[in-house]
């Protein structure tokens, strides 16, 4: 217990210089420092910099039913898209989690080509993503003579919705920080959240303007023959259209099925048009530049509606075929709309429409107001702790406060080194730690008291001191720590950085309290050599 | 120096009093209970769900103002926030579908459910915005939680302490022996239900971080019980002969020093929370300090009875200590 070989010592010293080396950043400015040395202190969680939380969620129904449309859609073409006498008239029906299929054409004797509907649905059945033994995406089954029934078997739900949850974050990434500049973390959360936490952002609608679009973006043609709106609005679309609205256009009647889908979109900008006024501009694909080509071609005169999310954007007259697949959108749009627009647009389709379930905004005010607040208490718990510790057991006191002072600096660098996340609570962790730190030091104190009383020397009642308080202090610790791992695996947010601190307080007390207090009391003794030791 | 005139060696016979701490602490727990069962804990946002603002106090955003601008029940009240900054502090709920748009009212009844607080939240925070020209800055904190998450936080939180309690058993049993394990977890549980009682009766808000507080009384209180175990144990097996009552009355009397030290360090540096940390800190710091207060009185007059009334046969097998630490 008295021992301290050389390595002993250089490992204690390296310890507190690895402290000190992680801690630094928090206090001083290191942007000048040699390169080896960490530039950065511990993060600050969005309680005391500021800034937007968001849980949200996609809902399974729905990412379900947007596949199954997506298959009808594969059906459509592979039932329509052959040689005339090959068609088989059907038509497809999504019903919440269900597809199903009714052929519509029976053949001369009244049969239905039923087995050639499956033989070509069942090609477009792929397997499951990472399933092992081939498990299929969809389950087809035959109803009767003419319906076919799809749904999606419960190992396939699970990959879609992984699928799915790893598109949409994708597509939150690209929406909120179309560039990758900005410091907004997205990470998931079991199978059907995203969790963004956006520091020093003061407003949460707008993040929550742009990821609650769909940002289904589809070009169309357009009837607007007055006649046929008005039969519409009248409550009789022509078959095949339906009537949508836009700010400039106002209601026309739009083709079901688009010519150009949000797919074929390459990229999406903000830009100015002639006038300087901000406007959307973007560029097709090469496929989808070919398809925008043949539909201006072929449509001379008519309307080319550009929309999103069911709203008109823009619907132009074809004057003459466009060749390059450069679009724009001009409109009545502020530039931050535009920016916004044209980053939905370049992000693409959502998987599923996300329900937002917890928001939390915390202003950049109140995150240096708490900073501040939780700065002031610790120093002053501090100073409390130690004045009080050096009242009770004199010089061992001061070792106390001096081995409480390393235990500080250890935890800071704790904390920077393993990139954990400081939340205020987190400050209250350490000043809590503080506290409790020195009660390792107590027991031992309290144990050496007992010694001394008991007639031996200073040396061998520091020995007996140590030797029997260890397993006290270890289950006394243990116990402490069981809490906090708890908290970790099940608490949110900032009760996390709580039990990070106290979790990482509760090694470095033990080991300043255990080690470095022993070695000042060792060295003390080693070299005065007192009669006596005043504890 | 000061301990000088500390009790350095005291012979108090805390076993005698036995019976007065079970009847105090069965008023106690029965009083909590009564107060859990009729004015119940104030959730906060966390558990409760809804939406609570803190918004800078200006000459045009007073309480008044705000109540006036608001378009649905509000509870508005004036406040000090963190740096003794005046604030003002808007709670509420859900909005009723009529004043939230014909955009929400398209939405079907499931996405009505979970969209309410979200949407209420930004009818409210225009509303406001504009009646009264505040600014995002002046927002300070804009929290909703919807009703999903609500639950779930909650029964993460319960979940949480129950898996602390069992965990805690589990180690007690495990270093010590069955005897002490109950007594240890019991007093844990006393200290849970007098603390919520506690809450329940002071009305103060329960949210996150009281949880968070819970558990680090249970951690502490551990703490304090496994000292007096430890030293059970030493004393048993150095005085094989001597009564339960005394052994158990030996152990407190020698940890008792300690005991009051380590709750005075941490006392000091949770006053040093509660008064200067802030208001989001007070609830957790208030709970810490009840705590450690409870904490100690349980692992005396809780833990220690129970295992005095349940006996301890920690002579039939040998016990080890930690095995061969050398310094």
């Amino acid at each position: 217990m008295l021992q301290f070989p050389p390595w002993k010592v250089a490992l204690v010293l390296l310890t507190l210089a690895w402290g000190v080396v992680m801690a630094l950043p928090n206090v001083v400015n290191m942007d000048d420092a040699p390169g080896f040395m960490p530039k950065k202190g511990v993060n600050l969680g969005l309680d005391l910099q500021g800034g937007v939380y968001l849980m949200m969620e996609i809902n399974p129904d729905e990412v379900i039913a947007n596949r199954l449309e997506v298959f009808a859609g594969d059906v459509r073409s592979a039932f329509t898209n052959v040689t005339p006498s090959e068609r088989i008239g059907h038509l497809p029906d999504v019903k919440g989690r269900q597809l199903e299929i009714t052929l519509t054409r029976p053949d001369a004797e009244g049969n239905f080509p039923m087995d050639e509907a499956l033989r070509r649905m069942r090609k477009l059945n792929g397997n499951v993503e990472g399933a092992i033994g081939g498990a299929k995406t969809y389950e087809i089954e035959q109803l009767g003579t003419d319906r076919i029934l799809v749904t999606v078997p419960a190992a396939s739900e699970e990959a879609l919705m992984k699928d799915a949850l790893g598109k949409t974050m994708t597509i939150v990434r690209r929406r909120v920080d179309p560039d990758g500049v900005s410091e907004i973390s997205i990470t998931p959360q079991g199978n059907d959240r995203i969790i963004l936490e956006a520091p020093g952002e003061p407003d949460p609608q707008r993040l929550k303007d742009l990821l609650s679009r769909d940002g289904k973006m589809t070009f169309n043609l357009v009837d607007d023959s007055p006649s046929a709106i008005t039969s519409a609005q009248a409550g009789v679309a022509r078959a095949g259209y339906r009537l949508l609205e836009g700010p400039t256009t106002g209601a026309l009647l739009v083709r079901n099925i688009p010519e150009v889908t949000g797919a074929d979109i390459a990229n999406a900008a903000q830009g100015f048009d002639e006038g300087n006024r901000p406007q959307i501009t973007f560029r097709l694909n090469s496929n989808g530049a070919r398809k925008f080509y043949d539909t201006t071609r072929n449509n001379s005169g008519k309307l080319f509606a550009i929309v999103l999310d069911d709203v008109i954007m823009s619907a132009p007259r074809i004057n003459e075929p466009i060749p390059g697949g450069n679009v724009r959108i001009t409109g009545d749009f502020t530039q931050e709309e535009a920016t916004d627009l044209a980053a939905i647009i370049e992000a693409g389709e959502m998987p599923a429409k996300v329900q937002f379930l917890d928001q939390r905004t915390v202003s950049a005010t109140l995150g240096h107001d708490s900073i501040r607040a939780g700065t002031r208490a610790s120093m002053i718990g501090l100073a409390l702790v130690a004045i009080f510790m050096i009242i009770a057991y004199g010089l061992m006191g001061g070792f106390a406060v001096g081995s409480l002072a390393a235990n500080i600096v250890l935890i800071l660098g704790g904390l920077s080194g393993l990139g954990a996340t400081l939340t205020l609570p987190g400050i209250a962790g350490i000043i809590l730690t503080i506290g409790m730190a020195v009660d390792a030091n107590v027991l031992v104190f309290e144990r050496i008291r007992e010694e001394q009383r008991a007639g031996r020397s200073p040396l061998t009642a520091v020995q007996a001191g140590y030797e029997r308080a260890f397993s006290t202090i270890l289950d006394a610790n243990v116990t402490t720590l069981i809490a906090a791992i708890i908290l970790y695996l099940l608490g949110s947010g900032p009760v996390k950085g709580f039990a990070v601190t106290l979790a990482i307080g509760i090694v470095t007390s033990v080991f300043t309290a255990f080690v470095v207090t022993r070695w000042f009391t060792v060295m003390w003794l080693k070299t005065f050599r007192p009669k006596k030791l005043a504890v | 120096m000061l301990l000088k005139y500390w009790p350095q060696k005291t012979n108090l016979s805390f076993m005698n009093l036995r019976l007065i701490g079970a009847v105090v602490s069965a008023v106690l727990i029965a009083s909590s209970i009564f107060f859990l069962a009729t004015r119940g804990l104030n959730f906060g946002v966390d558990f409760a769900g809804g939406t609570v603002m803190e918004l800078e106090q200006t000459d045009t955003i007073t309480v008044e103002g705000v109540r006036q601008a608001m378009p649905l029940n509000a509870d508005v009240n004036s406040a000090v926030g963190t740096d003794a900054r005046s604030i003002v502090v808007v709670k509420y709920g859900e909005a009723d579908a009529s004043i939230l748009g014909e955009e929400f009212q398209a939405l079907s009844a499931s996405d009505q459910a979970e969209r309410a607080t979200g949407a209420t939240n930004e009818l409210v925070t225009e509303t406001l915005k504009e009646a009264l020209g505040i600014t995002d800055e002046q927002i300070l904190r804009n929290d909703s939680v919807g009703p999903k998450v609500s639950q779930e936080l909650f029964r993460d939180g319960i979940t949480a302490l129950i898996a602390a309690l069992a965990l805690m058993l589990v180690y007690i049993w495990f270093r010590f022996e069955w005897q002490f394990s109950v007594g240890a977890v019991a007093a844990l549980a006393h200290d849970v239900i007098i603390t919520l009682g506690v809450f329940a009766f002071l009305q103060m808000e329960f949210n996150l971080t009281t949880i968070a507080a819970l558990l680090t009384i249970i951690g502490y209180s551990m703490n304090d019980t496994v000292v007096v175990f430890d030293r059970v144990r030493e004393e048993k097996r150095k005085y094989k002969k001597m009564a339960d009552k005394e052994v158990i009355d030996l152990a407190l009397n020698g940890t008792l020093s300690r005991t009051l030290l380590t709750s005075g360090t941490t006392l000091l540096a949770l006053m040093a929370i509660f008064f200067l940390g802030g208001p989001v800190l007070r609830g957790m710091s208030f709970a810490l300090i009840w705590g450690v207060f409870i904490g100690t009185y349980s692992s005396i007059f809780i833990a220690s009875t129970i295992v005095l009334a349940l006996g301890m046969d920690l002579n039939k097998k040998p016990i080890e200590d930690v095995p061969g630490f050398q310094g």
